[in-house]
């Protein structure tokens, strides 16, 4: 078993994990979107990251700091669930756990995850008219999370299981590097 | 001899003058005796001495001719050896030659080899340094083309993300989701 595979099936499990206790919790339908969120916007800062796992930081003062973070943005189950993950020392896989917990939380339901990242919060309407769009492109129905993120500068990128729809201004500064470069 | 002294003998009868020319003639007797005397020398001269004479003679004449002809033979033997020895010293005169001028051929030719070789190396050389040079030069220019490229690239990513506001974000979201739903 290689390293990227040894990472991958952690992250499965962790994954899994989330999944029994949200439905434990019959906070199913709340918990994954809420840990998507909060796992991305952790995980925007590097700083924060190195902090929440550095061994030398005592676990009480990690979960210190995820609770003022969140606390009051997300409901106890999803603190916990980031806590529990922090506490392992998997802070570093926040985004990865966060993406799988979601495919397997859409998957349970018969649906998929698209996980959008956006230069800005998209509006509820963009939310909702991009789901239906991916909808009809996969024939699925869609669960959309949206990702801020200002690197992307404009537009979006969709990532649909292995499928990436880039119609970012980062990917054509990107395609202009790679003719360039 | 005889002849001769017959007409003498008729002129002193003739004469009649006995007295003077008895004086110088001799005797009668004596002459006869004289002429028997030398008709048997003369006949021992003519008979032994002449012939052993020519004999002498011609066994000499034999052996000055037999060393003239040896002389001869001598000669022309050495007449043959000279020219034996020029045609062989021209021989060995047009052998040196020619191997001088094989010698000379042979340095000609490995000069032109030589110098041809070194003149193949040398262009070998200037090619090769040529070739580094281009590439050296290529990748020089591409590495400043990449930088320049990321640079610039890197500013104009900064400036249009900076001089993107809300409303434009949005219209590029919605662009977005339009080319979507057109997918089918």
């Amino acid at each position: 078993m290689d390293h990227a595979t040894a990472e991958s099936s952690k992250i499965d499990g962790y994954a899994s994990a989330l999944v029994e206790i949200a439905r434990a919790e019959g906070a199913e339908s709340v918990v994954p979107d809420e840990f998507h969120t909060a796992a991305h916007s952790l995980a925007g800062n590097a700083e924060l990251i190195e902090t929440l796992r550095d061994p030398r930081v005592p676990t009480e003062r990690k979960q210190g700091i995820v609770d003022d973070l969140l606390g009051s943005r997300a409901s106890a189950v999803t603190v916990a669930a980031i806590n529990f993950v922090v506490a392992a020392g998997q802070a570093r896989h926040l985004a990865d756990i966060a993406k799988r917990f979601a495919d397997l939380s859409a998957e349970a339901e018969g649906e998929v995850v698209a996980e959008v990242r956006a230069p800005i919060p998209l509006a509820d309407d963009q939310v909702e008219r991009l789901r239906t769009a991916l909808a009809r492109v996969t024939n699925r129905r869609v669960q959309v999370k949206v990702v801020v993120d200002p690197t992307v500068v404009g537009g979006l990128v969709t990532k649909v299981g292995d499928t990436v729809l880039d119609g970012s201004l980062q990917g054509r500064f990107n395609e202009l590097r790679e003719q360039w470069g | 001899m005889h002849i001769a002294y017959a007409p003498l003998i008729l002129a002193a009868e003739e004469s009649g003058d006995s007295g003077g020319l008895d004086l110088l003639l001799p005797a009668a007797e004596e002459l006869i005796a004289g002429i028997i005397a030398f008709s048997i020398v003369f006949f021992f001269v003519w008979k032994w001495a002449i012939p052993a004479f020519n004999a002498t003679l011609a066994a000499r004449q034999a052996e000055i001719d037999a060393e003239v002809e040896s002389a001869e033979k001598a000669k022309l033997e050495a007449e043959s050896l000279l020219s034996d020895y020029r045609e062989q010293l021209a021989g060995a005169r047009a052998e040196a030659d020619q191997i001088v001028a094989e010698a000379r051929d042979a340095g000609e030719a490995v000069k032109a080899d030589i110098v041809s070789r070194a003149q193949a190396e040398a262009d070998q050389i200037k090619a090769r340094a040529n070739d580094e040079i281009t590439a050296e030069r290529e990748r020089v220019s591409g590495d400043i083309r990449r930088q320049v490229a990321d640079l610039s690239i890197n500013v104009a990513e900064r400036v249009v993300g900076d001089s993107i506001d809300v409303e434009r974000q949005r219209q590029l979201v919605d662009r977005y989701i339009d080319d979507l739903g057109g997918v089918q």
